[in-house]
């Protein structure tokens, strides 16, 4: 039998990961200028925040969040435009004074995205987050194992039974 | 023996419209009875080495179904609205079809789906029918179907199944966390829960090495070869033989139709968008219970009655889950080990018609629970959602119930006036709106899933809540069979009433849905109606 094992397929996944991690050194977006991905990427980083696990900056959520709104998703690049300005005007009206959201107190961020998390523009961002979060590396999202340490799963792609507690309680 | 390549300018036995759950078994059936076939299927021909664990591609970004970018339809629930885009319609869209992306659950009707007219009278709104056939006659390809794809469960377990010719050729799947709690809180309320029968190895067979509980089996395609799909287990067969061709991103756009009203092949898109015509001395439609009648409609055909597209029914049903103290690992492994058929059938003394299977089941991938799972009194994003989303993904448990769905003649598919898709073609319009019964039905299951999940010790329980359906995986109804070809589109033994050389096999021609999970009937019906065909070519009847 010939053909791609599914050893080689994950020896060529985690090659991909290795290149996409190199990116994190000369970044250049598809999609974004920097000035907005840095905006995008506080709010991602503020809906999954770094603490003894990644966040969405450490995962390089904003890598899947660009390569989505260059290909894919590209029909949802109005619903950012429009919604990270308002967004912004928000901000100013809550934190006078304040030039970015990336430059916000966590805590302000905080209360800036509850304050518009009814939006399409929210719904939307959060999505972006938890599948680059989520999905696979290949992406450039989900860097440093951040999904399956966040969730304490095992990464195997074969398990045995028993597979968690009640089923083996029953073995017993 | 390498797959025969034919040109359309031959003149071919049958030509098979879609090579997923019914077309694989046709064109299995057709090519080892000596005769040529070639299958057009609108999708890729994907091998198991393609198949991947990539949730964002396979989720969000529609690689193996109907995308909905390309592939849009509009919506409505009665017939006097403007249908609006809207997505509600799922089909997959690969060589193999939904046999493999689908869950595996490999239900039999019950004896009494096929006669609920019979036992309860007819039901005010809605056009309850008997079957032309019974469960006994297709009994045998039951059976038949079973053994062949190779399906693992155990006979006999099931109280309100109906006979059997044979066991299963496999043993059930070893039970996961969430089939013990499910069968702990069953038993307790003196319910009769089973394994679950699956269409996944547990045992290697015929020549397909057994499941590694990889735990990517619902929506994805099996890269061990080990989910009894079409792909994986038929179509080998037919192509081995020198036959038959499975010809992939062949995108039918019409049945054609001779002086005499005989159909002649059909015309269709291929990879580059070029218009070809395929020969053929006889059709057989298997495009699944949406493209089938739009490609009937589209093409003026078989719909003397006025029913193609009419009679759609639904998937219907609810999840309600538990959170438990205990580590369950839902994401290993298949996604069902137990059910119960306690509810299934209808009972008058509830007041309504329908009922449900319910089977355990938590079937998020890591993405989709992270953004729908968490409960709705829970946190959905910060440091606590981030703090509280791993146990719940790891400690959640979930029972679904497969609810009723009546027959109800306004509910179809139809073309929509304004919309196109990506090939030019008018997109599908689904005008669905729930008969009454079935979202009584609903309300009953919630509340029998509840007391499951409560006398199994969940620390936590909360549902979806109960509404009108408005997008389905099952697609069944829209070429209605029967034997009086002004009530129904296709005859006993799924040739269109209107044209004798012109079959239709999918879930179109289901009369009553069962309790959902139609995959096993809708092969059942397609091993007989092959089995037909074959004898009445042979004959000179067709």
């Amino acid at each position: 039998m010939h053909g791609i094992t599914r050893r080689d397929w994950m020896l060529a996944a985690a090659c991909w990961t290795h290149v996409l991690r190199g990116q994190t050194s000369s970044p250049r977006f598809a999609y974004f200028d920097p000035a907005t991905a840095g905006e995008i990427e506080a709010i991602a980083d503020t809906i999954i925040p770094g603490d003894e696990t990644p966040g969405a900056r450490e995962a390089g959520v904003i890598w899947f969040i660009d390569g989505a709104l260059a290909g894919y998703d590209k029909d949802q690049r109005e619903i950012y435009r429009k919604g990270l300005a308002d967004t912004e005007r928000k901000r100013a009206d809550l934190f006078p004074g304040s030039q970015s959201i990336a430059g916000l107190t966590s805590e302000q961020r905080i209360t800036l995205l509850k304050a518009v998390e009814d939006t399409g523009f929210f719904v939307a961002v959060r999505r972006h987050t938890i599948l680059g979060f989520f999905g696979h590396p290949k992406y450039g999202g989900n860097r440093h194992s951040a999904a399956s340490r966040l969730l304490g799963i095992e990464t195997a792609t074969h398990f045995q039974p028993p597979f968690g507690y009640y089923d083996q309680e029953l073995e017993k | 023996m390498s797959p025969v390549r034919y040109r359309p300018s031959d003149l071919v036995d049958f030509v098979v419209i879609g090579a997923g759950a019914a077309g694989g078994v046709v064109a299995k059936e057709l090519a080892t009875s000596g005769f040529q076939v070639v299958v057009l299927e609108q999708g890729p021909y994907l091998r198991a080495k393609d198949f991947t664990h990539d949730e964002v591609d396979v989720l969000f970004r529609a690689a193996l179904i109907n995308d909905p970018k390309k592939q849009p339809n509009t919506f409505r629930r009665t017939p006097n609205e403007t249908a609006k885009r809207r997505q509600s319609i799922e089909y997959a869209r690969l060589v193999g079809g939904g046999s493999v992306h689908f869950t595996a659950n490999y239900w039999r009707f019950h004896p009494d789906d096929f006669r609920e007219r019979s036992l309860l009278d007819a039901i005010p709104g809605a056009d309850l029918q008997d079957w032309p056939i019974t469960y006994d006659e297709l009994e045998p390809y039951y059976t038949k179907a079973e053994w062949e794809l190779g399906i693992s469960g155990l006979a006999g377990s099931n109280p309100f199944d109906g006979p059997r010719s044979k066991p299963y050729p496999l043993p059930p799947m070893p039970v996961k966390g969430s089939g013990v709690l499910f069968e702990r809180g069953a038993r307790k309320l003196g319910y009769n829960p089973f394994p679950a029968p699956v269409a996944v190895l547990s045992r290697p067979y015929r020549g397909r090495s057994a499941c590694v509980h990889c735990g990517w089996c619902e929506a994805f395609g099996c890269e061990m070869n080990a989910k009894s799909s079409t792909l994986a287990a038929l179509l080998p067969l037919a192509e081995s033989t020198g036959r038959c061709e499975i010809r992939p991103e062949s995108y039918v756009r019409k049945i054609e139709t001779g002086p005499d009203g005989r159909v002649t092949g059909a015309i269709y898109f291929d990879r580059e968008g070029r218009e070809m015509r395929q020969r053929a001395r006889a059709v057989v439609l298997c495009a699944n219970g949406a493209e089938t009648p739009r490609l009937l409609l589209m093409s003026g055909l078989a719909n003397s009655s006025g029913l193609v597209g009419k009679y759609l029914m639904f998937d219907g049903g609810l999840f309600a889950y538990g959170l438990y103290e205990h580590m369950l690992n839902e994401y290993k492994s298949i996604v069902v080990t137990r059910v119960l058929h306690d509810f299934y059938a209808s009972d008058p003394k509830r007041g309504f018609y329908g009922g449900g299977g319910l089977d355990s089941r938590m079937d998020m991938y890591p993405a989709t629970f992270a953004l729908n799972g968490m409960p709705k009194d829970e946190p959905q994003w910060g440091a606590e959602w981030k703090r509280g989303v791993g146990r719940y993904y790891t400690h959640t448990s979930g029972i679904l119930a497969h609810s009723s769905c009546l027959a109800v003649e306004q509910n179809s598919i139809s073309l929509d006036p304004d919309l196109k898709d990506a090939w030019g073609l008018p997109a599908i319009r689904v005008t669905f709106r729930n008969h009454p019964d079935d979202l009584k039905a609903m309300r009953f299951l919630v509340d029998r899933q509840v007391e499951i999940l409560q006398a199994s010790g969940a620390t936590k329980i909360w549902s979806d809540p109960v509404e009108e359906v408005s997008y389905s995986r099952h697609l069944m109804g829209t070429c209605r069979m029967g034997n009086d070809p002004r009530t129904s589109v296709v005859d006993r033994w799924n040739r269109a009433h209107d044209v004798r050389n012109l079959f239709i096999v999918d879930g179109s021609s289901l009369v009553t849905c069962g309790r959902q999970q139609p995959t096993e009937t809708i092969q059942a019906l397609a091993y007989r109606a092959a089995e037909h065909m074959a004898e009445s070519a042979r004959r000179g009847e067709i």
